[in-house]
């Protein structure tokens, strides 16, 4: 059995409502999950079931309204706002569907963006952002920016962003649900790489033959794990 | 995040909106323009002001039947009350203040000077004793000031200011040559420097005759002002100490009278003065404050509008680390230099109004030093004090909900 300092992720009965009204929605419903360091983890469920809320949870960008969490060992559950802030910058790399770039700031500079907060002065920072862009095949794209660049060229740009600080963890959240087929390969077998190269990688995704380049699968219903099995390598191609 | 980089953020994002970004700060650039305007202007009227005061010599000061007034009551008391001051009143301070150097008095009329054809009407003319025109100098142009027997003799001789004698002498050297005052003839001995003009009104327009001459002329009613140089300037107050008690004396005033006449200073005019441009001074400020207000408001209103449109920005930058700190100084930082960029702008504006206004009107402004770090420290309250609550606004963002937001 794996040591537990290996635990990238655990939780713990992690639970998240929101109260609409007089109602209350239950996104999340008691969640126990545990990803180890290095490992290829696929989220897959029915539209409304609770991936994106378990993301932004595991994410550090949304706090839990009951359960526990801890990151990389570290209880996280019930830390304030500014210590969230700097986990989401050092520990985690966020890849979102909606790329969520600045529409007014270069490629590069997007990449740095992490940097700026995480107090890197600006020549190690261009240095390191213009590495991470050359990692991802965009070295001749830096001084674009997102308007000029491609759906798969943009998510490129924010998987580069989610890598430059070096995280422990990245997550993405259907990272494929704005590209088309052959981008979204491209994408994923980016994601491969990444995983080959040592990355702990949590990916949401709709698609079976996306969910197939993970070596985990974790599908969820109505806020509860459902089931969570480990599948054959390369069952996709 | 460090300032710098919190400060470039700023400028890319001003500069992204720049229309925007001057519109917004108009009531700032107006507010922080028309006070240093109306500084500038206070200033060089401030510095003219005390230049001309002290060409009225160290020492001196003027015993008036009524001096310097502030209200129309005062006048009128003064109208009532106080008795008109007469030569004798001079020779006895001559006689009884031993710390006056000099004594010499005034007194004016107001008519109408001819040559020929050439007029020049309203004109003020002074009987001046000799002593006069070196007590309150006159700097002689051409020929000479009057002399102490042609007041003796009351002869009717005449010293012009510089407009007079070219409006009555055009062309001609005026020395020697005669003109009428009152339709009596005067032969002209000097003309005085030109002196130019204050807030266009000149000051070279004006006749001084013999004192007695101007009795003879225009009868012996009129009060006189009676000008004093003391033998010490440093000790002008014991000399008009002295002066008082002998007016006093001879006004029949008992100790616990008010004195029923007045002593009129160069301090005294500057301190009027001082007073009256720093109660204009504080009611430009007062309207200006209002105006610097306002443009605080609407600054606050954009940036406010700025959060909302620039929310997804927020999310994205708190998703990759950004902490509460971070995203308050950044707007923050915003606000300040937009005020600060309104305060440059309406110092700029101001310089460029009073070198025009010195230029081209009679009014002397001087763009004063102390505007730019003063306008610098006002802009920076008021990007602060209105900045502060949308930049706390976007600060406390949720990074879900803002990224999820458009
Ligand atoms: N901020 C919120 N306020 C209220 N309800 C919310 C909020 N966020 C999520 N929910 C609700 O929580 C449930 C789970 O939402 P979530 O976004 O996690 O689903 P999902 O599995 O990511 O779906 P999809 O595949 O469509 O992205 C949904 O019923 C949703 O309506
Ligand atoms: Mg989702």
């Amino acid at each position: 059995m794996a040591n537990a300092t290996d635990e990238v992720i655990r939780t713990q009965a992690l639970a998240r409502s929101f109260a609409m009204g007089s109602t209350t929605v239950h996104a999340l419903r008691g969640v126990d999950l545990v990803i180890r360091r290095g490992e290829y983890v696929a989220i897959m469920g029915p539209s409304g079931s609770g991936k994106s809320t378990l993301m932004n949870l595991i994410g550090c960008l949304d706090t839990p309204s009951a359960g526990e969490y801890w990151l990389n060992g570290q209880p996280v559950a019930k830390l304030g706002q500014d210590d969230l802030a700097r986990i989401r910058n050092r520990e985690i790399g966020f890849v979102f569907q909606t790329f969520n770039l600045l529409a007014r700031a270069t490629a590069l500079r997007n990449v740095e963006l992490p940097l700026i907060y995480a107090g890197v002065p600006p020549a190690e920072r261009r240095e390191r952002a213009a590495q991470a862009l050359r990692e991802v095949d965009l070295g001749d794209r830096m001084d674009h920016r997102p308007n000029q660049l491609s759906g798969g060229q943009r998510q490129r740009v924010s998987i580069a962003r989610a890598l430059v600080t070096s995280p422990a963890l990245l997550l993405a959240d259907e990272p494929t649900g704005n590209l088309d087929t052959k981008t979204s390969h491209e994408i994923m077998t980016l994601f491969e790489g990444l995983h080959r190269a040592g990355n702990t990688i949590v990916v949401v995704t709709h698609e079976r033959d996306i969910a197939d380049h993970a070596a985990r699968v974790v599908t969820i219903r109505d806020g509860l794990i459902a089931s969570d099995e480990v599948q054959a390598r390369g069952a996709a191609s | 995040m460090n300032p710098i980089e919190a400060t470039r953020l700023a400028v890319e994002s001003i500069w992204a909106n720049r229309l925007r970004s001057f519109l917004t700060l108009l009531g700032v650039i107006i507010g922080i323009a028309s006070i240093i305007a109306t500084a500038a202007v206070i200033q060089g009227l401030n510095v003219y002001v005390s230049e001309k005061l002290s060409n009225l010599g160290k020492g001196v000061f003027t015993v008036q039947r009524i001096g310097l007034i502030t209200n129309r009551q005062d006048f009128l008391d003064a109208v009532r009350k106080n008795r008109k001051l007469v030569p004798a009143d001079g020779r006895a301070i001559a006689l009884r203040c031993p710390s006056a150097e000099k004594v010499a008095w005034e007194t004016h009329a107001t008519t109408d000077l001819k040559r020929g054809t050439n007029e020049a009407l309203d004109i003020d003319v002074g009987g001046v004793t000799a002593g006069i025109l070196e007590i309150e100098p006159y700097e002689v142009g051409e020929g000479r000031i009057l002399a102490e027997h042609e007041d003796a003799g009351a002869m009717q001789v005449a010293f012009l200011g510089h407009q007079i004698a070219e409006r009555l002498f055009p062309g001609v050297d005026p020395i020697g040559k005669e003109m009428r005052i009152r339709g009596q003839a005067f032969t002209v001995v000097g003309v005085a420097k030109k002196k130019g003009s204050f807030l266009g009104f000149s000051q070279d327009n004006f006749v001084k005759i013999p004192f007695r001459t101007h009795r003879k002329v225009f009868g012996g009613t009129r009060s006189i002002n009676i000008s004093v140089k003391a033998r010490d300037a440093a000790r002008m107050v014991d000399c008009a100490d002295e002066v008082r008690a002998v007016m006093r004396a001879r006004h029949h005033l008992a100790p616990g009278d008010a004195d029923d006449f007045s002593f009129l200073t160069a301090e005294g005019i500057n301190d009027l003065w001082r007073g009256l441009t720093k109660t204009i001074f504080s009611v430009a400020l007062f309207v200006v404050g209002i105006s610097l207000v306002v443009g605080g408001i609407v600054i606050m209103n954009i940036m406010l509008v700025a959060v909302v449109e620039r929310t997804r920005e927020i999310g994205v930058r708190k998703a990759v680390g950004a902490r509460q700190g971070d995203i308050v100084q950044q707007f923050l930082i915003e606000s300040v230099l937009l005020s600060c960029l309104g305060g440059a702008i309406g110092v700029a504006i101001a310089f460029g109004a009073s070198e025009l206004l010195a230029a081209y009107t009679p009014l002397p402004a001087q763009f004063p030093a102390w505007a730019p770090p003063a306008a610098f420290g006002i802009c920076t309250l008021i990007g602060v004090f209105f900045g502060v609550h949308p930049a706390r606004r976007a600060g406390r963002l949720d990074p879900i909900e803002a990224l999820r937001s458009e």
